[in-house]
């Protein structure tokens, strides 16, 4: 097996190396080809090719024309192009060129397994030239005697090939040389043409493909001329000041051509040029006259030139030359107006005069000084005075007045007409209404509404309106049959002008009348720093200053305030922007706001910082309010509480703290009929040794107050007893503070206290004070006694018996007598007291007067005499105890009778009513 | 003479007079500012009085003013045949003498032989237009130049120009002559345009 495929192989290396040296000997004897031979092809067109084999080839390796196989590159041609037209030769066709390529290759199948080329060809495929189209020529002069002209043409479609172009052109009876783009393919340039004699001009494109020409164009070179512009163009000033001559050279012989120009100019600095009549420079010239020019102005002119026909083309413009027209005298006065300050002095004005100086056509030439002249139109005869001035104002201080200030403007040909500026003493006449403004094309316009007077011209004066800097007024004129203008000024945006229109009249001026404006608005630079003046429970006041006018960039058209809580919605207010104050209502009490403002102009607002406040709890006169009527009641109750314990003091004493009569302390048990009276008596009852008693006013004395009692001490006690009863107790012991804080207020009154007493289910027992009056029966007289001790049934029965007593019964703490006509006075309360403790015992009650003996307030003045008093006393009380019944002497609380004063022992005594008791 | 009948040969005819015109006096104005060049580029003296030369025609002429139109375009189409030949020859000697060196000279003088070609060819065309072809030029042609010095030459060339010159102003009149209204009248040149 393996010795068959190394035959095989064998066999297969013997044919190849046998065919390489024929192709190898091909190189000189190929053993086929193609025809055509390397065609150019049109795109798009069919192809047919040929492959013709060679005879030896044929006889050497078996070789025909049906194992032909063609090739494009690599690609194998399908087989259903190929057409075998016999042994030798086999054609391929293809209907589109646009699928051919490079190289087209014939090959074949050696033994029908080996694939040989046998020759191949290199196909070229492109398009015919195009007909060249729109062929137009210009000569062109460049030299005075050099005219080449210039033909260019649109060459067509790209063709792919090797296409050349040709511009043809010839006389009729005389053939040129063809002009040859170079690098080029739609232009050529003759280098020297014939004029006046017609010239044939046609383009040919040729290439492999094909040949086209152009339309032929016949002309005369001369009818396409465009010819150099003139030159040495000079600028000459002539007499007149509004002429300049022009001159120039043309570079064309007239022989060649008749020309025609444009002249054109333009003042120097301006970029719009003028042209002169082209009428007036149709014919040929070297100079011409330019008419119509301002005095003393620099112009720059330019000329070109053309065939004089109009057939052909225009030069270019030539360089440009400048000249300057002589000087003429100024052609109007400067406007003029006036700044008057009368704050220096009542009497006398400071006039400002300015001028504006004349614009440069206006001056005419170079303006050597300013003549100004001042007259007094009020009086007559005063000279006029006239100034010399080399600047545009001029100020003078005058007295009050109206003045005509005349103005003249001088160059060096001569002086301007005069202007004229009346100066009235006051603006009295019509002003201007109406007057407003309009940013417009980036100018403010002002108009106005002008009055009814025929106006000479109006002055509107402006000035810019800042915090930083004065008011520099800027004026201009406007004639009086207009009634708007814009300012001529540098007019800045986002800043305030105050703009002023004055009337000026024959015969005086009117007032001006302002408008502040804006030529554009912007939004505030920044906002209104807003702060309280006044917070209260639900209100609160605030205040802010108004912007600047340098921070307000526009009319301040509305503010708002914008205030919420921590965590509340933001609530806006609009305020009137000449507001600086707003009240912020409806507010939650002791609450945390923020309150921001924004200043709106017309085109939008700004904020300004935050601030906060916080609300108070209460309202203004909340608290006096709620304190007020909170006082009052309290005080109303104390006051309702004090009157009802007074009234009830009794009673509540008696619930409270009732008082128990000691039995050991009482002031029966220290009195003794046969105690003697050991004390002197006071002084007093010396001055009476009658003993007659017509007032008595008990004194309840501290026995902590040390101090002595002096007469005028004891004075308020007279009041207090005229006032009341003669018969005053003073609660003893614990009573003493229940109801009534002092114990003075514990005198009884005998009125009601009685009475009320007899409610009481309670006996006391009482210290019975008798004061018999010499031979008058004693009144039994009921005291109560101090004693807490509860009272034995016996005492309590005999206290009961007890009815009304004598009149003059006695207090036996303090004695003050009163003499004459107190006596009766002093008497009857008593009396009185008398009646009604008898009803009482009526009732079954008990009736007491209460009459307390504060032993220990005693002093050591009365001390004596009170208690002798009281043990005089007592035997009248007991005599009085009804019945006899055994009373119980209260015992003096506080007050203990000292032993040799005071008995221990308890001597009950029955006491007839009405029985004395002799001392 | 026969003139012309149909509008567009009137148009034409006339057409032809005035660019004619307009090319003799561009022909004279070349021609003087190339005499100028010739003199100075030749070492003349532009004062030099040259006698005639011969073969160069003459554009003075008796009795001018009684030619006939045809006449006249047959004289001055003689005339520039015999330049066109001289300025060839002048060209051509120009060139031998100096090469390429001298260009704008050779150009100066290459120019005003196109525009004395360009001016027979005028000529030649109105000849048409008068119904009379033009002459052949082998009748024309001038005789052989003779074996000059080069300094003769020049003076030769001098002539010829300042000849040429003449004619440039001859020719003028003659065509305007012919564009008047009634070709072939005899009376004088209305035109005062000079070129």
């Amino acid at each position: 097996m393996f010795s068959g495929w190394n035959w095989v192989a064998h066999g297969l290396c013997l044919l190849l190396n046998f065919c390489s040296l024929k192709v190898s000997g091909g190189l000189v004897q190929s053993c086929g080809h193609i025809i055509p031979e390397s065609p150019v092809l049109a795109l798009g067109s069919n192809f047919t090719a040929l492959c013709i084999l060679n005879e030896s080839c044929l006889d050497f390796g078996n070789i025909y024309a049906n194992q032909i196989i063609w090739k494009i590159k690599n690609k194998v041609v399908p087989k259903e192009q190929y057409r075998e037209i016999n042994r030798t030769v086999s054609s391929v066709t293809f209907n589109d060129t646009s699928s051919l390529a490079t190289p087209l290759t014939c090959n074949i199948l050696a033994d029908g397994q080996i694939e040989q080329n046998i020759y191949g060809i290199a196909v070229t495929i492109g398009l015919p030239p195009e007909k060249p189209r729109n062929l137009s020529c210009i000569v062109h002069q460049v030299s005075k005697l050099t005219y080449p002209m210039t033909c260019t043409w649109n060459p067509g479609r790209h063709t792919f090939l090797d296409t050349r172009f040709r511009l043809k052109y010839r006389w009729p009876q005389d053939e040129f040389p063809d002009c040859i783009p170079k690098d080029v393919n739609n232009s050529c340039t003759i280098t020297d043409v014939q004029f006046f004699v017609n010239l044939e001009v046609w383009v040919e494109a040729a290439n492999a493909l094909g040949k086209a020409e152009s339309d032929r164009l016949v002309l005369d070179p001369i009818e396409i001329v465009k010819p150099l512009p003139p030159h040495n163009l000079s600028v000459n000033s002539g007499i007149l000041p509004t002429v300049l001559k022009l001159s120039w050279e043309n570079l064309i012989s007239g022989a060649v051509m008749k020309l025609k120009f444009n002249i054109r100019y333009r003042t120097s600095g301006d970029t719009n040029w003028m042209q002169v009549p082209p009428e007036d420079t149709a014919s040929p010239r070297t100079s011409f006259s330019v008419q119509g020019l301002r005095p003393y102005t620099k112009y720059v002119f330019s000329i070109r030139c053309m065939k004089e026909d109009g057939v052909g083309y225009w030069s270019d413009w030539s360089e440009e030359k400048t000249g300057v027209t002589t000087e003429d005298k100024p052609s109007k006065g400067p406007p003029i107006w006036r700044i008057i300050d009368a704050s220096d002095s009542p009497a006398s004005w400071t006039v400002r005069l300015m001028w504006k100086a004349l614009e440069p056509f206006e001056a005419n030439g170079i303006i050597l000084r300013y003549e100004v002249t001042v007259r007094a139109k009020s009086s007559l005869s005063s000279p006029a005075e006239k100034y010399n001035v080399n600047t545009t104002n001029l100020t003078l201080k005058l007295p009050n007045g109206t003045y005509e200030v005349t103005l003249i403007a001088r160059n060096r040909v001569g002086a301007s007409p005069p202007s004229v500026l009346l100066i009235p003493a006051s603006n009295s006449k019509a002003p201007v209404k109406n007057v407003r403004t309009l940013p417009k094309d980036g100018k403010l316009w002002v108009g106005w509404t002008a009055p009814n007077s025929y106006v000479l011209k109006y002055v509107i004066e402006w000035c810019l309106v800042s915090n930083s800097s004065d008011c520099i007024i800027e004026w201009q004129n406007e004639p009086g049959n207009v009634q708007g203008t814009y300012l001529k000024g540098d007019i800045k945006p986002f800043k305030c002008y105050l703009i002023t229109v004055y009337p000026l009249y024959a015969d005086g001026q009117g007032s001006g009348q302002s408008v502040k404006a804006y030529l554009q608005q912007d939004r505030p630079s920044k906002g209104p720093t807003v702060q309280t003046k006044k917070v209260g429970k639900a209100e609160a006041v605030l205040t802010w200053n108004h912007l600047t006018v340098d921070e307000q960039n526009g009319f301040i058209r509305s503010y708002t305030i914008f205030y919420k809580t921590v965590d509340g919605n933001e609530t806006a207010v609009t305020v009137d922007p000449s507001k600086t104050e707003y009240t912020l209502s409806s507010l939650t009490s002791d609450t945390l706001y923020t309150v921001r403002m924004m200043a709106y102009t017309d085109e939008g607002g700004r904020s300004g910082p935050d601030f906060t406040f916080t609300t108070q709890k209460f309202g203004k006169g909340e608290i006096e309010a709620i304190v007020v009527p909170v006082c009052l009641a309290f005080l109303l109750i104390v006051l309702l509480g004090v009157l009802f314990c007074f009234n009830k003091r009794d009673l509540i004493k008696k619930h409270i703290w009732p008082i128990v009569p000691d039995p050991s302390k009482s002031n029966i048990a220290q009195w003794s009929p046969q105690v003697p009276a050991k004390h002197n008596f006071s002084s007093k009852d010396q001055m009476y040794p009658e003993g007659s008693f017509t007032d008595v006013s008990v004194v309840e004395i501290e026995a902590d107050d040390k101090k002595s009692f002096s007469e005028q001490d004891l004075k308020p006690f007279d009041l207090l007893k005229k006032e009341k009863s003669t018969s005053e107790g003073h609660s003893s012991g614990i009573g003493g503070s229940s109801c009534m804080s002092s114990p003075r207020q514990s005198v009884s009154d005998s009125d009601e206290g009685e009475t009320t007493q007899n409610t009481s289910s309670t006996v006391q027992y009482s210290t019975v004070v008798l004061n018999g009056y010499r031979d008058q029966a004693p009144v039994q007289v009921f005291s109560r006694s101090e004693s807490t001790q509860p009272l034995l049934d016996s005492e309590e029965r005999s206290e009961d018996q007890a009815g009304g007593g004598d009149g003059t019964t006695q207090r036996q703490q303090y004695f003050k007598q009163n003499g004459g006509q107190d006596e009766t006075n002093t008497d009857r309360p008593c009396f009185e007291r008398t009646r009604q403790i008898t009803p009482t015992n009526e009732g079954g009650l008990v009736g007491f007067a209460q009459l307390q003996i504060s032993g220990h307030s005693l002093q050591p003045l009365g001390l004596g005499m009170e208690k002798n008093i009281q043990k005089a006393a007592l035997p009248d009380v007991l005599q009085t105890s009804i019945e006899g019944q055994t009373v119980r002497p209260e015992t003096v609380e506080g007050n203990p009778p000292s032993a040799d004063e005071m008995p221990k022992s308890y001597l009950p005594q029955t006491v007839r009513q009405g029985g004395y008791m002799p001392q | 003479m026969a003139a012309a009948d149909s509008p567009s040969a009137a148009l034409r005819r006339r057409d032809l007079c005035s660019r004619g015109i307009r090319l003799a006096g561009k022909m004279r104005s070349d021609v003087i500012d190339l005499l100028d060049t010739y003199v100075e580029r030749q070492g003349l003296d532009a004062s030099a009085s040259v006698a005639a030369v011969e073969g160069v025609p003459v554009a003075a002429v008796e009795r001018w003013d009684e030619q006939t139109g045809t006449q006249r375009l047959l004289e001055n189409l003689a005339a520039y045949r015999a330049f066109r030949v001289l300025l060839a020859q002048m060209l051509e000697e120009h060139r031998e003498q100096l090469g390429e060196a001298d260009t704008a000279l050779g150009r100066a003088l290459a120019a005003v032989l196109l525009q004395v070609s360009a001016f027979a060819y005028h000529l030649e065309e109105l000849l048409q237009l008068e119904s009379r072809g033009p002459p052949s030029e082998e009748g024309s042609v001038p005789p052989p130049v003779p074996h000059l010095g080069l300094f003769e030459r020049k003076l030769r060339g001098l002539g010829v120009l300042r000849e040429l010159a003449q004619w440039a102003i001859r020719s003028t009149r003659d065509l305007r002559q012919l564009a008047k209204p009634s070709p072939g009248s005899s009376s004088a040149p209305g035109w005062t345009e000079s070129p």
